[in-house]
């Protein structure tokens, strides 16, 4: 018997640990723990990329029916990560930034960072160059839900505003109060 | 028979056959040295042209190997001696560096691999990682270079070391731990089960108290981080594992 990846539905490789059946439970010892919990934490990342989920909540690893249960569940050996591990990788993940919690002062649902803000904040200036939509003024509407597809689509708007501001930091970004809510000019900007 | 004659001159006669004799054995002695010499060096010349026609079979071919190295013992050569003593020897094969290159390659994949397995792996496994390390340009090798190359690696203190378990098969150990009896035990039986061990079968196979068995498996879960253990077990509730004994498609 070995522990082999496994190709789900939806077209992801899960590596061969998750085949096996104590990857599911919480270890006690530290450095066991800290290795298991690191796998995990790679894991949901690569998973979220994927998928392009942006938010897990402890909730998902109770329910049945949530985006994440092709890894937070292995039917095929009757495992299942438990909540409160959940919410133990979770805590992990916010302590390494690697995610934060959104809304702040809960920690039940995390918003994750497979692309850090720093990162977003490239994107989200690439697009606008490529998109020629520097200097006009954008909604926050505009950008997370674009009528053609953008790398952008569906960013929650908490993320988006930490893009954002990484960018003013550079004089690349400007945030000006739109009739709907909240909007952004981007300008091309000097660099670095 | 002469009778020794008497007065000085039988003095100077005898002190005269004295020093003939000496400078006969002198001669005589080195002759033999010389002899010795001229056998050393025409062995060398043979173990050389040996070394240097065989040097690529020796390192590719590990039954070769094996039988060059048996025989290298038995007349009391080590191959492996350093550039410091008998370096003409290493350097002429190749075969220092050769092991050294091997003893890093097993340290490598101790270490890369003891996050999941707590520092001690199966000789199999081992030898399938380092053979995937070398690829197949490297030639083939076996357990007796890996158990060689450890045994190089000794000076360095690191505590590699080669245990074997209950059933004969080997482990190679890379922290500073000591294996007590029943852990040893644990271990064997894990290996037959694919990792999984219960307090059960070592109280239905063994004949442990139960005591003796959750002793002998929380101290490998908890004071060693030899084994993962699972709190979702179908049969038991609660099930280590020991992640050595788990076969990994990596």
């Amino acid at each position: 018997m070995s522990f082999s990846t496994f190709a789900t539905p939806t077209g992801f490789l899960l590596p061969s640990v998750h085949s096996a059946p104590p990857f599911f439970t919480q270890q006690p010892h530290p450095g066991t723990h800290a290795t298991v919990t690191e796998q995990w934490i790679t894991l949901i990342l690569a998973y979220a990329r994927h998928r392009k989920l942006f938010v897990l909540r402890v909730e998902d690893a109770e329910t049945t029916d949530s985006d994440w249960q092709e890894v937070l569940r292995n039917e095929r050996i009757n495992r299942r990560l438990l909540p409160s591990y959940l919410s133990v990788i979770l805590a992990t993940m916010v302590s390494k930034n690697q995610a934060t919690y959104d809304p702040p002062g809960q920690t039940r649902s995390a918003l994750l960072y497979w692309r850090s803000p720093d990162e977003w904040a490239e994107v989200l200036h690439g697009w606008a160059i490529s998109t020629g939509q520097l200097n006009t003024i954008l909604t926050f509407y505009e950008i997370a839900d674009p009528p053609v597809p953008s790398p952008l689509s569906n960013i929650p708007m908490n993320l988006l505003r930490k893009a954002i501001a990484v960018l003013a930091k550079t004089s690349r970004s400007q945030l000006i109060a739109v009739a709907d809510g909240e909007g952004v000019r981007l300008f091309q900007g000097t660099g670095k | 028979m002469h009778r020794r004659g008497v007065g000085l001159a039988a003095f100077d006669r005898q002190e005269q056959s004295k020093r003939s004799f000496a400078e006969l054995s002198t001669q005589l002695s080195k002759s033999q040295v010389d002899h010795l010499h001229a056998q050393l060096n025409q062995f060398r010349t043979a173990l050389a042209h040996f070394a240097a026609t065989h040097r690529d079979s020796i390192r590719k071919d590990p039954s070769f190997r094996h039988a060059f190295q048996q025989m290298c013992s038995s007349i009391g050569v080590d191959p492996l001696a350093g550039p410091r003593k008998g370096g003409w020897w290493a350097e002429m094969l190749g075969l220092g560096d050769w092991q050294y290159e091997l003893g890093v390659q097993i340290v490598d994949v101790c270490v890369s691999t003891r996050e999941r397995n707590g520092g001690l792996i199966e000789m199999e496994e081992l030898l399938r990682l380092v053979s995937k390390l070398r690829g197949v340009s490297g030639g083939e090798i076996t357990e007796d270079d890996i158990v060689r190359s450890i045994k190089t690696l000794q000076p360095l203190g690191v505590g590699y070391q080669v245990v074997s378990v209950a059933d004969g098969r080997k482990m190679v150990r890379s922290v500073v731990k000591e294996l007590d009896e029943d852990q040893a035990v644990v271990l064997a039986i894990a290996q037959q089960e694919g990792g999984r061990i219960v307090e059960d079968i070592l109280v239905g196979r063994k004949r442990w108290t139960r005591g003796r068995a959750r002793a002998a498996l929380e101290n490998m879960l908890l004071r060693d981080g030899l084994c993962w253990v699972d709190e979702q077990d179908e049969e038991c509730g609660k099930a280590y594992w020991v992640t050595s004994a788990m076969k990994w498609d990596v």
